[in-house]
This record gives C-alpha cells, sequence and structure tokens, in this order.
C-alpha cells in the first residue's frame, strides 16, 4: 500500500506532495458534489467533457511516455462503441446484457489493438511509419462502417447502419443501477479518475520507466536486455483499451455512434489534446483534453462552424510558441514554481541537489 | 556452469560484414577466454565498431558464426544474447537523461530475471565509482565521466559473462582514464571477460595483457600487449597515423 503511494506520488508526472495531493482531493469533491448543484443536462456535459480523458491518457502513454505516435486511437474507440451497441443492444433483456456488453466491448479494443500492433512492432516498422498505418486502420474502419447502410448489416438484431450509425444503444445496467443523468455523470468521474490513478502508478512503475527508456534511446533498451518490440506492443494495447473505455462511454452518452466518430476529424483531436497539454503529463493531458472538449463543445452549440480551425489552429500556436506543451511548459516554469507550494522531487533548485 | 576454462567465453568465427562496395569485416577470427582482458585497437576506419556491432548482434554478419559461452548465438537478436550474459556500453554515453542513477540502475537490473546472476562485479565497480551519492539525480545533471561510468555499472547490473566495452574513456580527463583503467582491471582480474575497444594507447598499455589490431577489417595482429604495439607495421598502420601514444 505504501508502495503505491509512492508511486502514485512519483517524479514523472507533474505535481508532488501534501498540497497538490489536496488541492487534486479538493477537485475530486468537486466533482461529486456537482451534481448538487447543477441541472441534469448541465451535468451531462460535463460528462462529456471528462469522457474522452482515458484515451487521452493512453495516447500521452504511448506517445509522450513511449515515443510511438498513434493516430488512430479512435480506431479502438470505435471498435469498443460499436462492439458494446451490438452486444448490449441484443442482450439487453438480460440483468448482465449491459454489463457483458462493456467487457466484450473492452476485449475487442485490446485484442484488435494486439493483432494489429504484433504486426506493427514485431516488423519492426520504422517509428515515423506508425502514425501513418494507425490513420489508415482507422479511416479503412471508418469507410467500411460507412458502407454498411443495407438490411443486409446486421448482427443479431442490430443493424450497423451505414453513414446513419448504430442508435438506440442502450444504457449501462449493473444490479439495479441503470448509468444515466447524474448516475452516468459519476460513473464517467469514477472511471476517469481511476484510469488517472492507475497510470500514474503504472508510469512511475518500473514498466513505465522502460518504457521512457524505449522512448529515449531504442537500442540502448534493448542492450540492456529488453524486448522492445514486446514493451512497445503492451503499452500500444493498454493505451487501445484506454481509448475504447472512451469509446465505450460515449456510445452511453449519446446512445449512438457513427463513422464519423472514427474519421479523419475525430482521429486528430486525441493528437491536438495530447499535444496541447503536453503529451509527457498524464495530469496535464487530463486538463487540456477537458478544457478542448468544452471548448469545441461550447463553440460549435453556439451555432459557430469555425471549431475545429479553432482547435487546429490552437495546436499550430503550441507548436510553434510551447512545442512541450501549454500546460506542461507553465508546470516546468522555473518563475511558476517559485510561487507553486507544491514543487517537483527531482526538481532544479532543491537543496542537495547540486554539483 | 562453469564450462571447460579452455573453451573462450565468446568466440568469432570467420566474421564478415560488407557494406555496398566497402569491406567492414573480413573473416575475423576471434577468441575471448574467462577473465581475459583484451584490447581492439586500429586506425579509424579499421572496422571496430561493425566488428562491435556483430559481436552484440545489432548488424547480421554476411558470413561466419558467434558462440557465446559455446552455444551458436549467431542468428539471436541483441537482447537475448544480452539476457545470456552479455554486457556492453557504447562509443556515445548512452543511459537515460530522464531517469535518475538509481532509476537507470534499476532500469539495467530487471531487464529480465537471470537466476544465474552474481551482481559482485556490479557491487565493486559501484563503490568504486562513488555513484550511490549521486542516486537520486537525473543523470542528465551528471558530469560526463561519472555518466560514462553509470553506463558501466548499468553494463554490469546484471552480473554478464563478457563485457563489450565502446571506447569507454572517450572524453575523459587523463586522470579519469587511468583511474578508470584501475577499475576495469581490477574487474578483470577478479574473473570478467572483457572486450575495450580503445583509441588511447597509454590506456591500452595499462590495462591490456593480449591486444587485437584491426586494419582493413582483418586481424592485422595479435599478442601481448608490449610486443605487438612495438612492432614496426603496426605503428606505421596504426600509431603512425593516430595522435602519438602519449607514453
Amino acid at each position: 500500500m505504501m508502495r503505491l503511494l509512492r508511486l502514485l506520488n512519483g517524479p514523472h508526472d507533474l505535481g508532488q506532495g501534501r498540497a497538490f495531493w489536496s488541492g487534486m482531493a479538493l477537485l475530486a469533491a468537486a466533482f461529486l458534489a456537482y451534481p448538487a448543484i447543477a441541472s441534469s443536462f448541465a451535468a451531462s456535459n460535463v460528462a462529456y467533457y471528462l469522457l474522452n480523458i482515458p484515451m487521452a491518457l493512453g495516447l500521452s502513454l504511448l506517445w509522450g511516455y513511449g515515443g510511438v505516435l498513434s493516430f488512430g486511437q479512435v480506431a479502438f474507440y470505435g471498435i469498443a462503441g460499436y462492439t458494446y451497441g451490438i452486444v448490449a443492444g441484443n442482450f439487453q433483456d438480460f440483468a448482465w446484457g449491459t454489463a457483458a456488453g462493456a467487457v466484450a466491448a473492452l476485449l475487442a479494443a485490446g485484442l484488435s489493438a494486439a493483432a494489429f500492433g504484433y504486426f506493427v512492432f514485431y516488423a519492426r516498422v520504422a517509428a515515423w511509419i506508425v502514425p501513418i498505418l494507425t490513420l489508415v486502420l482507422a479511416l479503412l474502419l471508418s469507410t467500411f462502417l460507412g458502407l454498411t447502410a443495407g438490411y443486409q448489416w446486421r448482427v443479431g438484431g442490430i443493424q450497423l447502419g451505414g453513414y446513419n450509425g448504430m442508435t438506440g444503444i442502450p444504457a449501462l445496467q449493473i444490479g439495479g443501477v441503470t448509468f444515466q443523468d447524474y448516475a452516468f455523470f459519476y460513473l464517467v468521474a469514477v472511471v476517469v479518475a481511476a484510469c488517472y490513478i492507475a497510470l500514474r502508478v503504472w508510469v512511475n512503475a518500473h514498466r513505465g520507466q522502460v518504457l521512457m527508456a524505449i522512448r529515449e534511446d531504442v537500442l540502448r533498451t534493448e542492450l540492456l536486455g529488453y524486448d522492445v518490440r514486446l514493451e512497445q506492443l503492451r503499452a500500444f494495447v493498454l493505451a487501445s483499451v484506454l481509448a475504447g473505455v472512451s469509446g465505450l462511454l460515449y456510445v452511453q452518452w449519446g446512445n449512438y455512434i457513427t463513422p464519423s466518430a472514427i474519421g479523419l476529424q475525430q482521429a486528430a483531436l486525441p493528437v491536438i489534446w495530447v499535444a496541447v497539454g503536453g503529451r509527457d503529463s498524464l495530469l496535464a493531458v487530463a486538463i487540456s483534453t477537458f478544457l478542448l472538449n468544452q471548448l469545441s463543445y461550447v463553440l460549435s452549440s453556439s451555432g459557430n462552424q469555425s471549431a475545429l480551425v479553432i482547435v487546429g489552429g490552437l495546436l499550430v500556436a503550441v507548436m510553434m510558441f510551447a512545442p512541450e506543451g501549454i500546460i506542461v511548459g507553465l508546470g516546468r516554469a522555473r518563475w511558476l514554481r517559485a510561487l507553486a507550494p507544491w514543487r517537483s522531487a527531482v526538481g532544479p533548485g532543491r537543496p542537495g541537489h547540486g554539483e | 556452469m562453469a564450462s571447460d576454462a579452455a573453451e573462450p567465453v565468446l568466440r568469432a568465427e570467420g566474421l564478415s560484414k560488407r557494406f555496398g562496395g566497402v569491406v567492414a569485416s573480413d573473416g575475423i577470427d576471434f577468441g575471448l577466454r574467462r577473465g581475459e582482458m583484451r584490447c581492439v585497437i586500429g586506425p579509424n576506419g579499421a572496422g571496430k565498431s561493425t566488428f562491435f556491432a556483430l559481436l552484440c548482434g545489432i548488424l547480421p554478419p554476411d558470413a561466419g558464426r558467434v558462440f557465446l559461452k559455446g552455444r551458436d548465438v549467431t542468428h539471436l537478436p541483441a537482447f537475448r544474447r544480452v539476457r545470456m550474459g552479455l554486457g556492453l556500453t557504447f562509443q556515445t554515453n548512452r543511459a537515460f537523461h530522464a531517469l535518475t542513477v538509481a532509476e537507470n540502475l534499476e532500469t539495467a537490473r530487471r531487464a529480465s530475471a537471470r537466476s544465474d546472476a552474481d551482481d559482485a562485479h556490479f557491487r565493486a565497480a559501484y563503490a568504486a565509482f562513488d555513484l550511490a551519492a549521486s542516486a537520486r539525480r537525473p543523470a542528465r545533471e551528471l558530469p560526463h565521466h561519472q555518466l560514462q561510468w553509470l553506463e558501466i555499472c548499468m553494463a554490469l547490473r546484471r552480473g554478464p559473462d563478457v563485457l563489450l566495452l565502446d571506447e569507454p574513456t572517450a572524453g575523459m580527463s587523463p586522470g579519469e582514464t587511468m583511474f578508470t583503467a584501475d577499475v576495469l582491471k581490477t574487474l578483470s582480474r577478479d574473473g570478467l571477460a572483457l572486450i575495450v575497444v580503445e583509441h588511447d594507447v597509454a590506456f591500452v598499455r595499462k590495462v591490456a595483457e593480449t591486444v587485437t589490431v584491426l586494419h582493413q577489417g582483418a586481424v592485422f595482429a595479435e599478442g601481448p600487449v608490449e610486443a605487438v604495439t612495438r612492432r614496426e607495421d603496426v605503428r606505421q598502420i596504426y600509431l603512425g597515423r593516430a595522435r602519438e601514444p602519449a607514453t
């Protein structure tokens, strides 16, 4: 237990120490209390801003910590979403039908990532080709699903629906609880918090360090005796299951999914969320994903057609002026650290760490 | 596990490698006994780095075979050779700068479970290089020579049978170089087999008993360090072209 807490507080993310975790506890309490003051519509919106965080955290692990950029995490988001729709839709009359759908969705995302990743990583494909291959996977899947409009494209009683997508996807039901409205908000908040905590432990534990070692120097890591292919595949599968978690939450939020959720625009978004916050910090990625989703949602629901242009412009600006990411840049700025009550355990300027 | 002491712990047979028209390795035969310390020298472009890469499996040979502890490892990927008992460092320092010294060593230790590993050599080197004082510092903050020492300790962490060092003292001051030589010599005396690819002849004279001279991808001379480095033809191809030996 102490070991887990030590790993959780480890140096490979922004924010350590009592003050930081007290702030996080306050934030968690604020989320817990939010439904008491918010309408169910507002809570549902906040749930939407939160639900993409697991996918973004997975990409942060893979790209920021592991140095492998995937441009197609939405493929696994879609695979999980469609699988849940099919399994839960067919078995929703059974008590555990939707829960089985959730398990099947995550399994489908993980297994398809394992199969695809095996060919990519065990072929030792050059690092710059991986984003292209993953993007092609997402586009192929999206195009294929767009072609499934006819009545013959059904699984059990569920239509795939072509470009109109799959509709009427049931909410998750466990025991007597149906996760709708406020209950869905709590489900999303708990899942997101659990993903963050688990990944933060992961990056500070041995497997995370190996991943960072591979990012820094593939050959050096291999010549310590690591099977780099296996380590990269493991991170890819984990990231893809997390994308599946987001897909699973998304289809319960809107009760539908269309192929455009896996299309080119959507494929680019996780990369933007992760890059804008700062790809090698889970916390920064979680914050930027929340804020950018809120920004896009507010812009597009107020009738602004240029939401994607604005978010894309933000990416260009970040790449030019703060390539390590806005939040990571702020978090590591010396002048800000001096003011902050918490500081990185291995940060500069601490006594005992000088020459 | 103690095989015949006469059996070389690392052996190469007719190792050849060409890059386009350039023959980088031309049928190299090589053997290293347990507890032996061998220096591999040669002028720039003699094929030292290629030979090094063929031994550890970074490059596949066009012809020839490599044996580690009597087993043919020619077709094993590099990480499997490392797991069998090969440790190595590179010409340029490649410790993980984002990780602390302790994390670097922990990453090296946990590369795989090796039941027969004996970390006595590691402990000796770790103490001699006094890295414990910097254990919690990120590697990027270490001065150059300590980074080199850290890499040697990482290579020793899992108790290899053979240590391959590619110019381990590059960029060190003369004092640091001689100190490193002393530590490596002690390791060798305690039974570790070492191959050191080196330019610095003062260093080579200090540490090695036998030396292998590579020239144009082939073994040009091999034998006791004093005799070989005195040979006129060796001086011609190597010492004459490179800087004068710092005697």
